[in-house]
Parts: C-alpha cells; structure tokens; sequence
C-alpha cells in the first residue's frame, strides 16, 4: 500500500531533479558540478541518519519500548547506503577533476571509515536473535560510533586536503550563488523527505520481522513426519 | 567503588599473568608483523625511517583490539552473576577491563617500540611527549577494545565481530597520535592532538561508565 509519505517522497525528489537540471552550470565545473545535487544532500543524510540512531538508541534506553530499536536499525541501515552513495558519486566527481578515484583526503578517508563503523553496527544487529538484547547492544555502539560525525565534517578543517572546506555550512554567508544553493537546498530537502519514507518503511519490516521470528510456529514443519527408525540390537 | 576497582583489576593482572597471553603471543605477533612490512614495501632505508612511527601506531591500534579480546578478559556468566550477586557496579568492572587493558597496552607499546627502533631507526624527537602520547592512546584503544568486546559478548563470532567493531572507531585515535608524532619530528606544536587524545578518551571513558549497565542486562 502507498502512503501519502511516499508519494510526497517520490513529487519532491522529481522537483529536485528537474531543478537541479534547469538551473545554469557552474561557471568553473560546468555540468560536472550538477552531481553535488545528490551528493551533497548523501553526505546530509549520513550525517542525519548516524545522528538519528543514536537518538533512537537513547530513546529505547531510557523506555524500553522496541519501536525506537526498529527506527535506530531503520535510520542506521538508510544512512549506510546515502554514505556509499556520497562515496561513489564524490568518486566519479573526483575522477574529472582531481584525475584520480581516491585520495588520500582526510574527508574521504573518514568518510569511508564511517561507512564501516556503521556496517559493523549493521553486522552487530544482525548476530543476535533477541530483539531485547539486540536492541541494548545496538544502542550502546550507536552512541560510541556517533563520535566520528564531528570528525567527518570537521576534518576539512583540522587536515589540509583536497575537499572543500564547507560552503553552505560555514561561518559567514554561504560561498555559492543563489540559483545553485537553491537547487541545492531543494535536493537536500527531498532526500530527507525520501529517508524518512525509507525508514518509515524498513521499521515497518523490523517490526514484522520480529514478529515472525517470535511467532510460534503454527503449522506442520518439513521433516516433521521423518523419524529415526529404530535401533535394535544393541552394541556389541 | 575505588576499592571494587582495584580488586577487579588485580584479579585481571593475576589472570594474565597466569595466562601470558599478551606477553608469549601478542607481543611476538606484533614484532613479526614489524618484521614483515619491510618484505612487502622494499628494503630502503630512508622508507622505513619516515613510515615508522606510523607503522608503530598502526601495530599499536591492530593488535591493541587484540590485546583488548584476550582470553583472560572474557569474563564468563558464572563470575558476572557472582560479581552481581556482590553487588558490584558494572560501571567499576568496565573500568577495572579497561584500565587493566591500558597496562598491558602500554607493555605492549613499549616492546613494540623497542622493535621499532631496532629495525626501522626512525629519528626520535620529543621523548617527552611521547611518553605522554603513548598512554593517552593505550588508554583511547584500550577502552574502545573493552566497550567492543561487551557489545560482542556472548556471540560465537565475538573474535572477527568485535576487531570490526573496535578498530574504525579507534581511527581517530591513530591519526592524533601518528599526527603528534609527525609534529614532533618536524618541530611544531602538537597540543592540539593531545587535547583530542584527552577529548577522545573522555568521551570514551563517559560512555563506557553510562553503558555498562545496559549492557550488563540479561
């Protein structure tokens, strides 16, 4: 079934993407620079999604109620593929204008780092089978992992590097002209849309998922009417 | 809490004393690991004294995790349930881990450094400092490893989950000490990296306190 989030998800990323297609190239990049319209707005939601989790885990701390488990693995789980996406769209950028794929750049080094960081708190999740324990063991690495979204976006700043230094999040008036940081804003206003409806979405599926895996089994299951035959004889 | 501390961590020195896990395995592996790389990225000399120090704090980080899973710091359900039984506050046994974790960290830095200069010669300045950096960052590794190990307790595959766990959070504590280390070889200032050694620690020491009860739920 569609819900109005979705649909609302789906009308704004469409807005985004024809804005983000009709306002003019930028005067040094050209067209290359219109990949920052999904790029940016994936590296925004790395850090909202990571951010979130730990929310979540605090909240399941402090109530005990699992839904708040359900949302932290949602938005954990979200955020893992926005940090690829930011990863692979910041490679293919990088190509043209840096010539290379990778750099040894402290943003995309920490980037990647965070990106493990939290696979390993997927991989964490999915090696129990108790949604309590899971839920406690997932909250408490939640709050030690958030400590890298500071220095993910602070490592422009401390390490000299390729990247950027921030240009809409930067003390003073942003570095961008008005058109462009339109576009931008209008990209990481639907991709937060869109990761709400993701995580809305994948909570549900815990949820489900939890239930089934606690359900009884309430039917006949393969191998039920296979038995040992019977030992006759005795041993020597 | 003081004294449970101190009690719990004598009673992990004993165990790996008992055991001799770091110092009869994890330390040779850490030199044969120093004695490997030099295979793999060429014997050349004026290499091996720049890529030194950062090779001693990578050795440092990996084999910290390790250090950090030994045996002797499995703490088993029948000891967890007496420990509670005594009324002991979960928050001193995660100190009394990781405090006792720091220790054999530092022994371990401190042969691991010895290795080091022996093989790759690398151009030492700021003892000082070093001796400061050095525990800082056992300290870091040292609760990131126990906090780890917790999560991962109790799993058949704690030994490959928990290093997954451990060592990307422990990067920032790599890159404040190969850092600090480089600023003393080059002569500038390096207190911006202790102050995010210290910061890092901090925060780790406060999430490990606030979390060891959780944890400790069954």
């Amino acid at each position: 079934m569609i819900k109005p989030l979705d649909i609302a998800a789906g009308s704004v990323l469409f807005t985004a993407l024809v804005l983000g297609l009709l306002v003019p190239p930028d005067a040094v990049q050209g067209d290359l620079q219109r990949i920052m319209y999904v790029h940016v707005p994936s590296a925004w939601l790395a850090y909202l999604s990571f951010g979130l989790t730990l929310v979540f885990g605090v909240a399941y701390l402090r109530t005990r109620r699992i839904r708040w488990d359900h949302l932290a693995g949602a938005s954990a789980e979200v955020g893992v593929v926005f940090t690829g996406l930011a990863l692979v769209t910041g490679s293919i950028w990088g190509k043209p204008v840096w010539g290379v794929w990778w750099t040894w750049d402290a943003r995309l080094v920490l980037t990647a780092v965070m990106f493990f960081v939290y696979l390993g708190y997927l991989a964490l999740r999915r090696a129990f089978e108790d949604p309590e324990v899971r839920a406690r063991r997932a909250a408490v690495y939640g709050i030690v992992a958030v400590a890298q979204i500071p220095l993910v976006h602070f490592s422009v700043v401390w390490w000299r590097g390729l990247h950027q230094p921030p240009t809409v999040l930067r003390p003073g008036d942003p570095q961008i002209d008005g058109p462009l940081l339109a576009a931008l804003l209008a990209a990481v206003f639907a991709f937060t849309v869109v990761y709400a409806a993701l995580v809305s979405r994948r909570a549900e599926v815990g949820r489900l998922e939890d239930r089934a895996a606690t359900r009884p089994a309430d039917g006949a299951v393969a191998g039920d009417g296979i038995s040992a035959p019977p030992i006759v004889g005795g041993g020597r | 809490m003081i004294r449970h501390v101190r009690v719990l961590l004598a009673a992990h020195m004993r165990d790996e004393r008992r055991a001799g896990e770091v110092g009869l395995v994890i330390i040779p592996f850490g030199v044969v690991a120093l004695l490997v790389i030099p295979m793999a990225v060429g014997i050349d000399t004026p290499l091996l004294d720049r890529i030194g120090p950062g090779l001693f704090w990578t050795v440092l980080v990996l084999f910290g995790v390790v250090v950090t899973q030994r045996q002797s710091a499995t703490v088993g359900d029948a000891r967890r349930d007496v420990l509670t039984l005594l009324g002991v506050d979960p928050a001193a046994r995660f100190a009394a881990a990781a405090l006792a974790a720091t220790i054999l960290l530092v022994v371990f830095a401190a042969a691991i450094a010895l290795v080091t200069v022996v093989l790759y010669d690398p151009a030492i300045a700021g003892a000082a400092w070093l001796a400061l950096l050095v525990p800082l960052a056992c300290a870091g590794i040292a609760m990131v490893g126990t906090i780890a190990v917790a999560v991962a307790g109790g799993l058949g595959s704690r030994s490959s989950l928990a290093p997954l766990l451990a060592v990307p959070i422990a990067v920032p504590i790599l890159l404040a000490a190969a850092q600090a280390t480089e600023g003393l070889r080059a002569g500038a200032g390096i207190l911006r990296w202790i102050l995010l050694l210290a910061v890092v620690d901090v925060v780790l020491a406060l999430a490990g306190v606030l979390t060891a009860r959780p944890l400790e739920e069954s």
